[in-house]
């Protein structure tokens, strides 16, 4: 079971994720994997408790790249959420094995281009998912699981494998 | 009502002597819940002062904390975040945000029960005991009234 959801999404755990993705696969874990939380005590215990109920790992990308496939085989199901493409690309390239990302909040900053109402782009950002692509993931674009799963080609024609 | 003429019970009801140590509030949530929260709260209590409103549309997590952090620089005693729910971004943005401010206490799950007590309490009572206060005035304020058949 375990890998239910890879998120893709700047707010990490937050109401989308427990709410409403976590009532349709009701994870029994999520790993948080960013290693800026990861290297603050404060953060990691603020995610830890972020989400009653359900277990939370906060990894770096090192520590969760190692342990990707060991959860993998896991009972019961897992997200896993990072806060930008380029660590979905890093967390890839550290050997974990995603077939599909949901790009779920990739909010405005400036500099960055409107894909869609919650997926502005800027140029690392596109270098970083034309890497997962080349590589073979999927990156489907969907908010909650009430919204319609579009490919991030589908909006934009940059995408397009 | 018209302003009251000169010599006209200002000593009364209508005087008000600005409150020694008001806890400041900020309300974050999703969509505009927190402006129709006080706009509820004002049709039962009249105009409302010294409440902060934010939304976490559209912003990420990095752009939530800094509005919140802007909303709360000022606050030289603490005071208090109400948020909609647990683990969401308002709360673990707000966490992060309120913590370089001084005794600043959350407390989620606001509704409007909850905010009505706050308004009566906020001149007497400190940040930390407000938000002990809430946190039952909020869970109280929820029960089952059975239908009864005719």
């Amino acid at each position: 079971m375990s890998w239910a959801l890879h998120r893709i999404d700047d707010r990490l755990i937050h109401g989308q994720v427990l709410v409403a993705w976590g009532a349709r696969l009701d994870p029994a874990r999520i790993w948080v994997v960013d290693d800026g939380v990861a290297a603050s005590s404060w953060e990691r215990d603020l995610f830890r408790e972020a989400a009653p109920g359900i277990e939370v790992h906060v990894a770096s990308v090192a520590e969760a790249a190692a342990a990707h496939a060991a959860e993998a085989q896991a009972p019961r199901a897992a997200f896993l959420l990072v806060r930008d493409l380029e660590t979905a690309r890093r967390l890839a390239d550290a050997g974990a094995n995603v077939e599909e990302w949901n790009l779920g909040g990739l909010h405005y900053a400036p500099g960055k281009e409107k894909v869609n109402d919650y997926v502005y782009l800027d140029a690392r950002d596109r270098d970083a998912a034309k890497a997962l692509l080349a590589a073979g993931a999927r990156l489907v674009v969907q908010d909650v699981p009430a919204s319609r799963p579009v490919a991030l080609g589908v909006l934009d024609p940059e995408f397009v494998r | 009502m018209s302003a009251p003429q000169a010599g006209e019970g200002m000593e009364g009801a209508g005087a008000k002597t600005p409150p020694a140590k008001r806890v400041p509030a900020l309300i974050v949530t999703h969509a505009d819940l927190a402006q129709a929260l006080v706009r509820a709260a004002e049709r039962v209590v009249g105009s409302i002062e010294d409440v902060t409103l934010l939304s976490n549309e559209g912003l990420s997590r990095d752009d939530l904390e800094d509005a919140i952090e802007t909303c709360v620089k000022d606050w030289k005693e603490g005071g208090l975040l109400l948020t909609d729910f647990w683990g969401g971004s308002c709360h673990t943005c707000g966490a992060t945000a309120a913590r370089r401010h001084g005794e600043v206490v959350i407390v989620t799950g606001v509704n409007l029960p909850l905010l009505l007590d706050y308004l009566h309490n906020r001149d007497r009572l400190s940040a930390p005991e407000l938000a002990e206060r809430l946190q039952q005035k909020g869970r109280d304020s929820i029960r089952v009234q059975r239908g009864v058949p005719a």
